[in-house]
């Protein structure tokens, strides 16, 4: 069987249903980990991005103590990126962490190859729990997404880089 | 404790240049949170790393508590330099800052709160015992303010609770006046600071603003570096401070420096302070105005006459070092003057002049300090205060000073934005500069118009 990108939004619809903490589903190569634990940490190598479950814009009760949700320390800034004839980028509209899902173990607003147009959200930009969707602002297909899930972005910083359609 | 090891710097312009230098000389890495406007500016050349906030305006990027600590983090600060201005008086910065584990350079946020607070302030000088102006808590209604200025005796000034920089202040010379004047300065009060709670206070026609320079440790050690005289005033800025104030007589000074200590000293006060007094000079009488709980942009008055670095001991008292000084060590010595270099044009309304720096170059002096963030090639955005740089001297007494200050006036070049240089050269050679007769509103009643009649001469 294959899992749909519906297939997940339900699931994940359930578990936030639930009084669950922690769900595993391994089905085709697939692995799902989904966890309401700030401290969550994913286990080495076969794991999925390690995101904190900072619920986007949720009641405070569910966000995790302050520090926690620290974005990458330290962690290199985005080398600049070349645009080729007619690309267009998405940029951060301030200094944030950019996240790439609505929350942890949710899948991602946009992936490479999506078709996006104005009114798309591709990404958060949170500030100190603050979290803030960034629209892709114009129509194009996704060509790249030029930074790491749980990083700081700074203002201006290329997120995203669209092929014209 | 252990010390600092990576500093935010949450500000801009020269403070951010002077706050960096003095960083570096303790071996603390910096980070600059820039706006856009202010990548390519000289603290951005010297900071370790830059991160670049957000837009020019600084709504977006440099008064947005969440941005600047949101930068301290994601940048691994330990650490977090207000500056002055900005956020550095918002109890709301040093409460993220704590609540993420980041220390803030600066007094504890409660502190910062009750000092913001006028009325609270007041009330904390008088438990301390410090003079304050005739005056009263908040007042209700007109009639309310009568009667205290019955009391108080006219001039009256009514003042806001929650303000600052002259917004809701107004004279009132007589009862009717203090009538008419109420409901506007409450408006004013209100539109400026969302609250239009007043207050009442004897008016002083001559006064002088004095203030003492304290830094207190938080182990209990609470010192004060001398006293600035800052009355040379525009709208209620400070256009040249100079230190010591030399014209008040010895006993006075004491005496002032004596009660800036009581007040720091009965408050949980840690890192470096300025309390601000009004001196009377008719009654030869000082009262307590504030407390900036906060680093000052005359602060360099104060060090060159004191020889003490005061960025660096903000930066060592807050990384938890006891401050290895006694008052008997703090000796003063010569006389000091700032001028602050504005881009501006005193002739035309104190327009302010933006733009790039075509041509600069600095007094090569060793008696000449100055403070700035200009190179040749620099922008001053549109976007900011128009003070561009603090032109500082050191002299063997205060003629000396306003002599070396005139000639420093003369060799700052700045070419391709218009300055107050002239305005600061016309301020010194005053004769009532000169005998120490200028007052909190001297330019204004004297200074502006005799000014502008030169200009128009010329």
């Amino acid at each position: 069987m294959t899992i749909s990108h519906d297939d997940i939004r339900n699931l994940l619809r359930l578990f936030d249903a639930s009084d669950w903490t922690e769900m595993r589903l391994e089905v085709d190569g697939l692995k799902l980990v989904v966890s309401n634990d700030p401290n969550y940490s994913a286990a080495p190598a076969a794991a999925p991005a390690a995101v904190p479950a900072t619920a986007p814009a949720a009641a405070p009760a569910t966000a995790p103590a302050p520090g926690s949700a620290a974005p990458q320390a330290g962690a290199p800034v985005a080398a600049a990126v070349e645009l080729k004839d007619g690309q267009i980028a998405v940029k951060a509209p301030n200094l944030g962490t950019f996240w790439q899902q609505p929350k942890p173990g949710a899948p991602p607003y946009v992936q490479v190859g999506d078709l996006v147009d104005e009114t798309t959200t591709v990404c958060l930009i949170e500030v100190m729990k603050l979290f803030t969707p960034v629209k892709a602002q114009a129509r194009g297909r996704v060509a790249a997404i030029c930074v790491a899930d749980g990083t700081m972005v700074e203002f201006d910083t290329v997120l995203l880089v669209l092929d014209p359609v | 404790m252990p010390g600092i090891r990576r500093l935010l710097v949450a500000n801009r312009g020269e403070i951010a240049v002077r706050v960096i230098r003095a960083a570096r000389s303790l071996g603390i890495e910096t980070v600059l949170a820039a706006s856009a406007a202010d990548r390519d500016s000289l603290g951005a050349a010297l900071a370790d790393r830059t991160v670049c906030l957000g837009p020019g305006p600084a709504a977006q990027s440099y008064l947005n508590p969440g941005l600047v600590v949101e930068a301290a983090r994601g940048t691994g600060c330990d650490a977090l330099h207000p500056g002055y201005g900005f956020l550095s008086e918002k109890p709301a910065l040093a409460r993220a800052c704590a609540a993420f584990g980041i220390t803030f350079v600066g007094p504890p946020p409660d502190t910062i709160e009750q000092m913001g607070d006028k009325l609270a302030a007041r009330a904390m000088a008088a438990r301390a015992g410090v003079p304050l102006l005739p005056g009263s808590a908040a007042v209700a209604d007109s009639a309310a303010a009568a009667s205290i200025a019955a009391e108080v005796g006219y001039p009256v000034l009514l003042k806001a609770a929650a303000g600052g920089g002259g917004r809701g202040m107004m004279i009132a010379d007589d009862e009717p006046a203090l009538h008419a004047a109420f409901e506007t300065a409450s408006a004013e009060a209100r539109a400026a600071f969302g609250d239009g709670t007043l207050y009442v206070e004897r008016f002083i026609r001559n006064a002088r603003h004095i203030e003492v320079q304290v830094l207190a440790d938080g182990h209990g050690k609470v010192l004060h570096l001398g006293e600035r005289d800052c009355s040379v005033q525009r709208r209620y800025q400070k256009v040249i401070e100079e230190g010591p104030a030399a014209t008040l007589a010895p006993g006075i000074r004491a005496a002032i420096q004596a009660a800036a200590v009581k007040l720091i000293s009965a408050l949980d006060y840690a890192n470096a302070g300025t309390v601000e007094f009004l001196y009377d000079a008719e009654r030869a009488a000082f009262f307590f105005i504030e407390v900036n709980a906060r680093i000052q942009v005359e602060h360099p008055v104060t060090e060159l006459i004191t020889g003490q670095d005061l960025v660096a001991w903000q930066l060592r008292i807050a990384g938890g070092e006891p401050l290895d000084l006694e008052q008997s060590d703090i000796a003063l010595s010569g006389h000091a003057i700032e001028c602050r270099i504005n881009a501006e044009d005193p002739a035309n309304g104190f327009r302010p002049s933006p733009g790039r720096v075509q041509g600069f170059a600095a007094p090569e002096d060793p008696a000449v300090r100055f403070d700035t963030y200009l190179a040749e090639g620099a922008l001053v955005p549109p976007f900011y205060d128009s003070m561009v740089g603090k032109l500082l001297v050191h002299g063997s007494d205060r003629d000396d000073a306003i002599a070396r200050m005139l000639a420093a006036l003369d060799d700052l070049r700045i070419d391709g934005l218009s300055t107050n240089q002239a305005f600061h050269r016309f301020v010194l050679r005053h004769p009532d500069f000169a005998a120490g007769r200028v007052h909190t509103r001297w330019l204004e009643t004297v200074g502006m118009d005799a000014f502008l009649a030169r200009e128009s001469a010329a």
